[in-house]
């Protein structure tokens, strides 16, 4: 029985029937047709999914697309203003923060969140904030080494 | 020519080309597209490690009016043909009939059984339940030992008699001399485990069938379409094949040899069901079913000079391939690639096994033989420094290569193009203040702090030779082909900008990025105007053999033809703008796009314009060349004799350029819990002239991001049955930001005497040496228990079991 969820995804309402079973990365990728969300394993390991639902982190093979109803869901789509990058995409295009890139729209959610609730992290905290996502190309050098410098940049402007 | 300077940007970490599409969401993975009618696919794995199938029952599924298709092992003896043996199993004494999907027995736990094609994938996920498999359970073999012993427990393939499906030996120089010169032989057993690179975004399909024209279009993240162009033509005898690759979620060769099953399977479900069919692996499937890298146990022993010479090195090398012949040998023959390592001992003796077991096939995985060679040789080369007493650098620069000596011939055959390997260790020593850092270490064990340090050296080599696995089988019936070639297209458009297409795919390694650096120079245009066309398409991509993210290829073959192709259009646009300018093509430059004769300000033609007269205006072209600007070059290595084609000595070229790397590992280990936390790691490294250093910093970083990984605990575990244990990322233990070290890199590039810029490789380098430079720095810093490290990994458990053996 598919049930009807109103989602506010990057500022747009959708209002769609789902079945109760659909999980929001499906949501996302297949329902409304944005793949920026990726998925490497679907139960919660790897961060390939991370959105933010209200502002919050969520790895969204964990959560169903009715639970988001009434939410307001933002993804790697949502993050430019337009033309212009946001200070973490750029940051991370500047650094060469990504290799295969299949991590990097959770990666960039990941960082982002770190940054609005921890503006100036240390090394250690950029660490601990991305433990929840994994990638399997860079080593995480130029990831941490991209998120520094959104902060500065956060920080200076 | 005048001013055409490929260099112009070579050295820059130009801004990528990738980066804005991948950090907005934009890059376009297989998952991402869809196809009207598409339907998704799930397979139906074995659940045991070792059965006879004696009946699949299918009929509750295919009744179905929601399943379009169905593939049973009995469709797949009746449908398909079974996979030619290929390089690497070209040993066999008898033909074994390998198909995409299990017909008679099983042989590994989530071997593909069967597969459903349905409108969606839950729908297809109930549907495998209905589907009954009646199996005749038999023993799992899962310890190489009692193979070598001859005590199977039960025939993994009965035509072959045995579970020691292969052995052979590769000798080069005099090792009996060696040995029975040698002031003392030092001796070793060590072991590699299974492993992976475990790539993000997991295999994945989309097959689409034209029965009218019998044309087969996969779209797929394969790393080589070479694989999955010749698996489909010769297991569904078609010829018509296209082979689509889109942006990939990462590679390290997990994506190379299994996967063509899956295309195989998915292809056939398109065929049956006349409609698109997509399939998706689940991580799980992935870890079961994908591909690991090779168990590998080594017994080794090396003839030494009491000066700390090697003049000889034997190993005898067993290795646990799976549950499947198709890749046989590919651990050992790749210890051809750098078997010699660094150093210059003459005489070296290989004995290959390869045991078939009940578990995962293996697969090329970042390097596949030569981690297991380079820790063979740094191993061993710390164990003669034990044994002589001496510092284990010492012994390292006493066996060393010398720059004077380049280019290089190795006993085997490989040529060393160029390199510095005493410079390289030598800096890296410098740059952590050895002697300093042993002074700590001494310091620190008085307070019970235990700092073990690494140091090991390690070549990389790049650019395949696809002959190389004629030196163990010269009696090879189907050659796989020799050298490598592989090509590139570049196009000057009507407005002016440059379209590059290349011959191969990538995934994640900046091609885009880099071949514009490189292409730009040459036809005098900023890297912005050009543009990299994605996806890879075999219709019409200039690939040939050496079409392949693997081994290293990109910088030889890639770069190569770009080059050609550019230099080529360099020479187009100089004549048709000279035929225009009224000028000698000889006497025209090029800048930002404009050709112009120099002195001449108001002669001057843009590629704009070029551009609208090749492609608009016949008459203005000269004559006899041809319209259009567009050209396509096939490289080839020029310097790829001799020792392309093995003769009967078995010397051969395995690759062709070769670069290196010196690593320092400083650890701590807490002899309590058995944790090693790595405290500094630093690579000199000589990848030869980089185009792009971020790039090849960012590989170097994720290669040996993986390797000491890889040495600290990630691995995949079986039990006694055969079962997987390892099916998560968690169980298998994936590092994090929170647990990968920092790593240090410096670039001391010796340019490669053989390559159009100098360059070499950067990409499978940093996981060669880094798991021996773990499995050093642990040992040294536990030196004060007696520990010996042999195998691998070292996890905090097997730390903590070794320091207590040593005790007890
Ligand atoms: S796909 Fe959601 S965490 Fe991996
Ligand atoms: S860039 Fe490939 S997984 Fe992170």
């Amino acid at each position: 029985m598919k049930q009807t969820v109103r989602v506010t995804v990057n500022g747009r309402l959708y209002e769609e029937e789902v079945e109760p079973r659909q999980l929001l990365s499906y949501f996302l990728r297949e329902t409304i047709g944005l793949t920026g969300t990726h998925i490497g394993c679907i139960i919660g390991e790897c961060g390939a999914c991370t959105v933010q639902v209200d502002g919050t982190l969520v790895k969204s093979c964990l959560m169903f697309a009715v639970q988001a109803n009434g939410k307001e869901v933002t993804t790697i789509e949502g993050l430019a203003d337009g033309d212009a990058l946001h200070p973490v995409q750029e940051a991370f295009i500047n650094n060469y923060g990504f290799q295969c890139g299949y991590c990097t729209p959770g990666m960039i959610m990941a960082a982002d969140a770190l940054l609005k609730k921890n503006p100036d992290p240390s090394e250690e905290e950029i660490r601990e904030g991305l433990a929840g996502n994994l990638c399997m190309c860079t080593g995480y050098m130029q990831i941490v080494a991209a998120v520094k410098e959104a902060a500065g940049q956060v920080n200076n402007g | 020519m005048a001013n055409a300077d490929p260099k112009q940007y070579v050295g820059l970490a130009t801004r990528s080309k990738e980066g804005p599409r991948l950090a907005t969401g934009q890059g376009r993975y297989t998952d991402d597209f869809t196809e009207p009618g598409m339907l998704q696919a799930v397979f139906l794995r074995s659940p045991h490690a070792h059965a006879r199938i004696l009946g699949v029952d299918a009929q509750a599924a295919l009744s179905r009016p929601d399943v379009f298709a169905v593939v049973t092992p009995e469709d797949m003896k009746r449908d398909t043909k079974p996979f030619r043996p290929g390089r690497y199993a070209a040993g066999l004494k008898k033909p074994v009939e390998e198909y995409a999907g299990a017909v008679d027995k099983v042989r590994y736990v989530g071997e593909p059984v069967g597969a459903v094609a349905a409108r969606d994938r839950s729908t297809a996920e109930d549907v495998l339940e209905s589907i009954t498999v009646d199996y005749d359970i038999l023993p799992a073999n899962t310890d190489v030992h009692q193979a070598m012993a001859g005590e199977d427990a039960s025939l993994i393939y009965e035509e072959l008699g045995a579970n020691l499906a292969w052995q052979g030996t590769l000798e080069y120089g005099d090792t009996e001399k060696a040995f029975r010169e040698a002031d003392r032989v030092v001796r070793e057993n060590l072991k590699i485990h299974r492993y992976s690179s475990t790539p993000l975004e997991p295999l994945a399909c989309i097959a689409s069938f034209d029965r009218f024209s019998k044309k087969l279009t996969v779209r797929t993240n394969t790393q080589v379409p070479e694989n999955i162009y010749d698996a489909l033509r010769d297991a569904l005898s078609l010829d018509d094949i296209r082979v689509i690759i889109p942006d990939i979620g990462g590679g390290f060769g997990q994506k190379i040899h299994l996967i063509r099953k899956y295309v195989v399977i998915v292809a056939l479900l398109a065929i049956k069901s006349g409609r698109p069919v997509k399939w998706i692996e689940d991580r799980n499937e992935h870890m079961m079913a994908a591909g690991h890298a090779c168990e590998q146990h080594f017994d080794v022993e090396a003839a030494v000079k009491n000066d700390g010479t090697v003049t000889g090195l034997r190993f005898k090398e067993i290795d646990d391939v799976g549950g499947s012949v198709s890749t046989l040998t590919i651990h050992f023959t790749n210890k051809l690639n750098n078997l010699s390592n660094t150093y210059k001992v003459q005489n070296i003796r290989a004995d290959g096994y390869s045991v078939v077991t009940n578990r995962c096939p293996v697969i090329p995985n970042r390097g596949i033989g030569k981690p297991g060679m380079c820790y063979i040789w740094e191993r061993i080369i710390d164990r003669v420094a034990q044994d002589l007493d001496m510092d284990p650098s010492e012994v390292r620069f006493q066996n060393l290569v010398q720059p004077e000596q380049m280019p290089y011939t190795t006993p085997n055959g490989n040529v060393y193009d160029s390199g510095d390997y005493p410079g390289l260790l030598k800096r890296a020593l410098e740059k952590v203040d050895y002697p300093g850092l042993k002074d700590e270490q001494a310091r620190e064990r008085e307070k019970g702090r235990y700092l073990g340090i690494g140091v090991v050296i390690g070549v990389e080599p790049g650019g395949r030779n696809a002959a190389r696995d004629m030196a163990i089988f010269p009696e090879m019936k189907e050659t796989p082909g020799s050298g490598g070639i592989n090509g590139a297209t570049i196009k000057l458009e009507k407005n002016g900008t440059i379209a590059l297409y290349l011959g191969s795919p990538n995934c994640g390694q900046a091609h885009e990025t880099t071949t514009a650096q490189v292409a730009a120079g040459i036809l005098g245009v900023s890297p912005d105007v050009i543009s990299t066309t994605t996806p890879f398409d075999s219709d019409i991509a200039p690939w040939g053999v050496a079409a392949a993210n693997s081994g290293n290829n990109f910088h030889l073959y890639d770069i190569g033809s770009i080059i050609g192709a550019a230099t080529q259009l360099r020479e187009k646009v100089l004549k048709v703008a000279g035929h225009i300018l009224d000028a000698q093509p000889s006497d025209l430059e090029i800048a930002d796009g404009v050709v112009t004769v120099p002195g001449f300000p108001r002669r001057k033609l843009t590629f704009a314009e070029l551009g609208k007269v090749a492609y608009n205006n016949q008459a203005l072209l000269p004559e006899g060349i041809d319209a259009g600007l567009q050209t396509t070059f096939y490289y080839t290595f020029p310097h790829a004799q001799p020792n392309m084609v093995p003769g009967k000595d078995g010397r051969v070229r395995a690759q062709f350029t070769f670069g290196a790397g010196a690593h320092v590992a400083v650890v701590q280990v807490d002899p309590r819990t058995g944790k090693v936390e790595v405290l500094r790691y630093l690579i000199v490294g000589d990848n030869g002239t980089i185009i792009n250093p971020d790039v090849v910093d960012g590989q170097i970083y994720g290669s040996a991001a993986h390797g000491i990984a890889v040495a600290l605990g990630e691995g995949f575990v079986y039990d006694d049955e055969g079962q997987l244990l390892t099916i998560t990322l968690t169980d298998y233990g994936k590092c994090s930001t929170a647990e990968t070290p920092a790593i240090e890199v410096e670039h001391a590039p010796s340019p490669s005497a053989f390559t159009p810029l100098g360059q070499k490789a950067a990409g499978e380098g940093a996981a060669i040496p880094s798991p021996a430079a773990i499995a050093s720095a642990v040992e040294n810093a536990l030196e004060p228990f007696g520990v010996k490290v042999r195998d691998l990994p070292l996890t905090p458990e097997r730390v903590w079991q070794l320091i207590k053996e040593a005790q007890a």
